[in-house]
């Protein structure tokens, strides 16, 4: 009470506009938090398969939340409802404002319709990361797969995303069925 | 200018990483009449020269090879059936072709002498007339230099150049730098144990191809 009576000249912070937030963090920060929520899971699982899933989970409540705060600053409050423009999105301003670049690229599957690919060189989830030989397949670009998983299915285009050594790091996203034929009578339209 | 090993101990004194980036084991090899001027003895399972240094061989040098083929122990060739002193007293072989030199160490004796190291480092920091010393930091041969930099925590990075490499000292903490990035935010690495990460390997080749390039500009 007091407080809030000597600091009248000062705006109080419930009257500060919402600012667009310092978007940087330390490298090291997270690579840390990253190195030990890896093993946070490792601890709680027994199979290779289960740990991506962990991992997988974890970005999903990331995803969840950072969502809708993108669109409100980078959007301008308009969701995206056309398929391609959905992944564009991703592509650009999700993998920005997460990792501070985009990702490299964004295909479409040839044979089937349901899927694309997001591939990326070098994840930096990944970067300090050396997997030993009796891991095998595990890649801790699960937990990226599950951010993309969430935006998606938030965003109303439910789909199945995940994380495969090809090119470096490729994201499958498998879309729905009831996706790709909604999107094509709005293009028929 | 030459980076010839690095040694990574930890704070208990095992060994948890080395790399051997250029050996340089001398051996030299050269034909003898009977009898033979070296005195041979066996010790540790191999035999040393201990009298007769000339030429090159010197005191404490191991039998590597006979007429080309390796010796392993005592017993000659893959075969492992004839006994190299006996092959060395027989006038008949003469003249032979012997080749001397250091041995490569085995990982049993690295593991040793990194431990050895690990104490000796101790005992300097404690002879140490000055309080708060900083233990051996440069060992001085006029074969090679040993350098030596302890962290914070406890583990030391040792790095065997050439004497006339300079710079070691960003070498040493560029290593620092490298370990605290792919060993400690390695998931899979667990503290104090082995170092077993492909991209610290990768990572320190690059950093030592590096510096031995520049090395060569600063001793001009």
């Amino acid at each position: 009470m007091e407080s809030r009576m000597t600091s009248r000249s000062k705006p109080s912070i419930l009257d500060k506009p919402l600012s667009k937030g310092k978007g940087d963090l330390n490298l090291s920060s997270f690579a840390f938090l990253f190195s030990e929520m890896v093993q946070y899971c490792q601890n709680r699982v027994h199979t290779v398969p289960e740990l991506q899933q962990k991992l997988s989970d974890l970005g999903q409540h990331v995803g969840f939340r950072i969502l809708d705060t993108l669109f409100l600053r980078e959007k301008n409050y308009k969701r995206e409802i056309k398929l391609l423009n959905m992944l564009l999105f991703v592509k650009t301003t999700v993998w920005k404002t997460l990792f501070g670049k985009e990702a490299d690229k964004l295909e479409h599957a040839n044979d089937d319709d349901k899927t694309y690919y997001i591939v990326e060189k070098d994840p930096l989830v990944n970067k300090f990361i050396s997997v030993p030989k009796d891991k095998g397949s595990l890649n801790c670009a699960a937990f990226t797969a599950g951010i993309v998983e969430a935006v998606l299915n938030g965003c109303g285009f439910p789909a199945k995303v995940t994380a495969h050594w090809h090119r470096g790091t490729t994201y499958m996203i498998k879309f729905d069925e009831a996706v790709i034929l909604r999107d094509k009578n709005m293009e028929g339209r | 200018m030459v980076i010839y090993s690095v040694f990574v101990v930890n704070k208990a004194g095992s060994l948890i990483y080395h790399n051997d980036h250029s050996p340089s084991r001398p051996e030299v090899e050269k034909t003898f009449g009977y009898p033979l001027e070296l005195t041979l003895k066996l010790q540790d399972e191999r035999l040393l020269v201990i009298f007769g240094q000339r030429d090159g061989i010197r005191v404490g040098h191991t039998l590597l090879a006979i007429n080309g083929e390796d010796v392993s122990g005592t017993k000659l060739g893959t075969d492992n059936e004839k006994n190299v002193m006996d092959v060395l007293n027989d006038q008949s072989n003469y003249p032979i072709s012997i080749k001397f030199g250091r041995p490569k160490l085995s990982s049993n004796e690295r593991i040793m002498l990194a431990s050895m190291f690990h104490s000796l480092f101790a005992i300097g920091s404690q002879l140490s007339p000055e309080p708060r010393s900083s233990g051996i930091e440069v060992l001085e041969t006029d074969a090679f230099k040993l350098h030596c930099f302890q962290t914070q925590t406890g583990i030391k990075f040792i790095v065997l150049t050439d004497p006339r490499q300079g710079g070691v000292d960003a070498i040493l903490h560029r290593l620092h730098e490298l370990y605290a990035d792919y060993a400690l935010k390695n998931s899979f690495y667990a503290l104090d144990m082995p170092i077993r990460c492909e991209l610290f390997d990768t990572s320190l080749q690059t950093a030592l191809e590096q510096a031995e390039k520049s090395g060569v500009y600063s001793g001009v």
